[in-house]
C-alpha cells in the first residue's frame, strides 16, 4: 500500500517538468532536424528534399559570407577574452586591496541584456555624438575618427567589439575562482625558489587551472556560435548580410524569407558546429593531460 | 632597495591596469545614465559633462513611448510566473531523482538540453503555438522559458540535493512525514540557496532574452522589454537622451538583482565551469 503511494508521488513530482520539457525542449529540437531535410514555407506541404538543402547551403554565397564572420567571432571572442580575462584575474589573485569591488565591477556587463549594450554602443559608434571619434579627437587621433557603423571595412568589428567586451568579466571570474583553488603551498614553494611572477604563470598557475581554460574556451567558442542579438540591433545584419552571423542569417531565412527548410538547416550547422568544437577542445585537452 | 622598488613599481602597474579597466567595464554605463538626463542639444554640444538641470522628460517619454511602461510590466509578469513554474517542478523532480527513485537514463535526459542553443526551438516552438492556438502569447512565453531552463536548473539543484544528508528524510520518515510532506518541510526550506542560484540565473535568462520572444510575440502591447528598447531604437533614433533613458529602464531591474544576489549569480553563471 506504501510503495503504492511512492509510486504515485514520484509519477506526480516528475510529471509536469516531463511533460513541459519533452513539448518544448525535445521534440522542437527533433523536428528542427526534420524540418532540414524538408523544403517549406510554414504555409503550403511539406515536401521531403533528403539532403538538398544542405547542397545549397553549400552553394550559398550569403551563408558563407556569415559562416566566416562567425569564425572570425569565435577566433577574436577566444583570442581576446581568455588572456585578458586570465590576466586580469591573476592580476586580482595577487592580494589587490579593494579585489571584491574590482571583480564587481568587471562582472556587471556580463548580467546587462546584449540588447541593450547593443543598443549603447550604437550610440557611441554614433557619427554626430559618438562617444569613440569624440575621445579620439580628445586624444589627438582625430585622424582616425571613422564612421564605424557604415565603413565596410570598420562594420563588421564594430559589431563584434561590443560583444566581446561585454563578457570578458565571466572569463575574470571563472579564473579568480580557478586561481583560488590552487593550493598555495605550491605557488609559494616557487617563490623561495626564486621563480618570478610570470615563471609561476607561465610554469604552474596555468597547468593547474588547464581544466578551467579549457571550459572557458568552450563557453567562449559556443557562446559566439549562438550569437544574434548585438548584430540584429546595432545593424539588422546588414548592410545584406556584411554583419550577420549565423544565427541572424538564420533568423533572416526562417522569420523574413519564411524558408523554414533552409532555416533549420542552418540551425542544425550551428548545433554541429558547437558539438564540433566541443570535441575537439576536449580531445586536446585529454591529449595535454596524459 | 631595488627590490623594493621593483615591488612598488610592479605594485603600481597592477592597480594602473586594474582602475584601467575598471574605466572600461564602467565608464559605458555611466555615460548612458548621465545622457539619459540630458537633452538631444546638450549631448550633441558637450558629451562628457554633467546635465545642467536634469531632464527627466527623457523617462516619462520613454515609458509612454513604445510601450516601454507596459512591456516593463509584462517582462516582470513573465519572468516572475516562468521563475514560480520553474523553480517548483524542477525542485520536485530533483527531489524525486536524488533522494527517493534514483533513475540515471531520466537524469541524463534533463541535462541533454544544456548543450541546445535556442535558435534550434524557435521554428518548430512557433508552429507547435500556432498548432495550439497559442500565437501571440505570453503564456507560450513562460512555456518555452520553462522549459529553455529545466536542464540547468536541474543541473544546479540535483547537486545542490546531493550534498544535504540523508538522514534529514529518514528524521522526517520516523516522524511520520510522507514524502510529500518531507519534500515541503524538510528538504525544499533547506535547498533554498541553491534555490536562490537557480532563480537569479533563471531571472537573467528570461528578462534579458530577446529572440524567442521576438517569434513568438506580434502585438506590441504583448511584447517584453527587450523587443520594447529594440522598437525604440527604430521609432526614436535620433533622440538620443530617450534612447539613454530607454536603456536605464531596461537594466536597473537587473542591475539592482546583481548587486543584491551577487554571489548567487556568479555561482549560477560560473556553475558549468566549476563543475563542469
Amino acid at each position: 500500500m506504501k510503495s503504492r503511494r511512492t509510486a504515485f508521488t514520484i509519477f506526480v513530482f516528475l510529471f509536469p517538468v516531463f511533460i513541459i520539457y519533452t513539448l518544448f525542449m525535445i521534440i522542437p529540437l527533433i523536428q528542427t532536424f526534420v524540418y532540414s531535410f524538408t523544403q517549406w514555407n510554414g504555409v503550403t506541404e511539406t515536401t521531403f528534399t533528403g539532403i538538398s538543402n544542405y547542397v545549397k547551403l553549400l552553394q550559398d554565397k550569403d551563408y558563407w559570407t556569415t559562416f566566416m564572420n562567425t569564425l572570425k567571432l569565435v577566433g577574436l571572442s577566444a583570442v581576446i577574452q581568455i588572456p585578458v580575462g586570465l590576466l586580469v584575474a591573476y592580476l586580482l589573485y595577487c592580494k589587490v586591496k579593494g579585489m571584491k569591488i574590482f571583480r564587481t565591477i568587471f562582472f556587471l556587463p556580463v548580467v546587462i541584456a546584449p540588447v541593450a549594450i547593443g543598443l549603447m554602443f550604437s550610440l557611441f559608434y554614433n557619427s554626430e555624438i559618438g562617444l569613440f571619434n569624440k575621445i579620439l579627437a580628445a586624444i589627438g587621433l582625430g585622424a582616425l575618427q571613422n564612421n564605424w557603423l557604415s565603413n565596410v571595412k570598420t562594420l563588421l568589428y564594430a559589431v563584434m567589439a561590443p560583444q566581446i567586451w561585454q563578457y570578458i568579466g565571466l572569463y575574470i571570474t571563472i579564473f579568480l575562482g580557478a586561481l583560488q583553488s590552487v593550493p598555495e603551498e605550491i605557488i609559494e614553494g616557487a617563490e623561495i625558489d626564486g621563480a618570478n611572477k610570470l615563471q609561476i604563470l607561465h610554469r604552474i598557475i596555468i597547468p593547474e587551472i588547464r581544466n578551467f581554460i579549457v571550459i572557458s574556451l568552450i563557453l567562449s567558442v559556443t557562446g559566439s556560435l549562438k550569437s544574434f542579438d548585438h548584430s540584429w540591433i546595432m545593424t539588422k545584419g546588414g548592410p545584406g548580410v556584411r554583419s550577420a552571423y549565423l544565427g541572424v542569417y538564420m533568423y533572416k531565412t526562417s522569420f523574413v524569407n519564411s524558408d523554414f527548410g533552409k532555416g533549420s538547416t542552418i540551425t542544425v550547422t550551428i548545433v554541429l558546429l558547437s558539438l564540433l568544437f566541443t570535441i575537439l577542445l576536449n580531445i586536446i585537452n585529454n591529449k595535454y593531460s596524459d | 632597495m631595488g627590490k623594493l622598488k621593483k615591488t612598488v613599481l610592479y605594485d603600481g602597474v597592477k592597480y594602473l591596469i586594474l582602475i584601467l579597466g575598471s574605466i572600461i567595464s564602467l565608464y559605458p554605463f555611466i555615460w548612458v545614465v548621465i545622457s539619459s538626463l540630458k537633452n538631444n542639444n546638450e549631448i550633441y554640444g558637450n558629451p562628457f559633462a554633467l546635465p545642467q538641470t536634469p531632464n527627466w522628460g527623457n523617462y516619462v517619454q520613454a515609458w509612454k513611448g513604445a510601450y516601454v511602461g507596459r512591456s516593463f510590466v509584462n517582462s516582470i509578469l513573465v519572468c516572475m510566473t516562468t521563475l514560480a513554474i520553474l523553480i517548483i517542478i524542477t525542485a520536485m523532480a530533483c527531489y524525486i531523482l536524488t533522494r527517493v527513485y534514483q533513475h540515471k537514463i531520466l537524469k541524463g535526459y534533463f541535462t541533454l538540453g544544456i548543450m541546445v542553443p535556442i535558435h534550434a526551438l524557435l521554428i518548430p516552438s512557433v508552429l507547435i503555438f500556432k498548432f495550439l492556438h497559442m500565437q501571440d502569447n505570453l503564456l507560450s512565453l513562460i512555456l518555452i522559458y520553462v522549459a529553455q531552463n529545466v536542464s540547468f536548473s536541474m543541473f544546479i539543484l540535483s547537486g545542490y540535493m546531493e550534498s544535504i544528508p540523508k538522514e534529514l528524510d529518514e528524521a522526517a520518515t520516523i516522524d511520520g512525514c510522507t514524502k510529500v510532506q518531507t519534500f515541503f518541510r524538510v528538504i525544499l526550506p533547506v535547498a533554498k540557496p541553491g534555490i536562490a542560484t537557480v532563480a537569479t540565473l533563471a531571472f537573467l535568462n528570461c528578462w534579458n532574452d530577446l529572440l524567442l520572444s521576438l517569434v513568438i510575440i506580434a502585438t506590441p502591447a504583448k511584447r517584453t522589454l527587450t523587443m520594447a528598447i529594440s522598437a525604440l531604437q527604430g521609432s526614436f533614433a535620433a533622440n538620443y537622451g530617450l534612447l539613454c533613458a530607454g536603456f536605464v529602464i531596461t537594466i536597473i531591474p537587473v542591475v539592482i538583482m546583481y548587486l543584491l544576489f551577487q554571489k548567487q549569480v556568479i555561482s549560477g553563471m560560473t556553475a558549468g565551469a566549476v563543475k563542469g
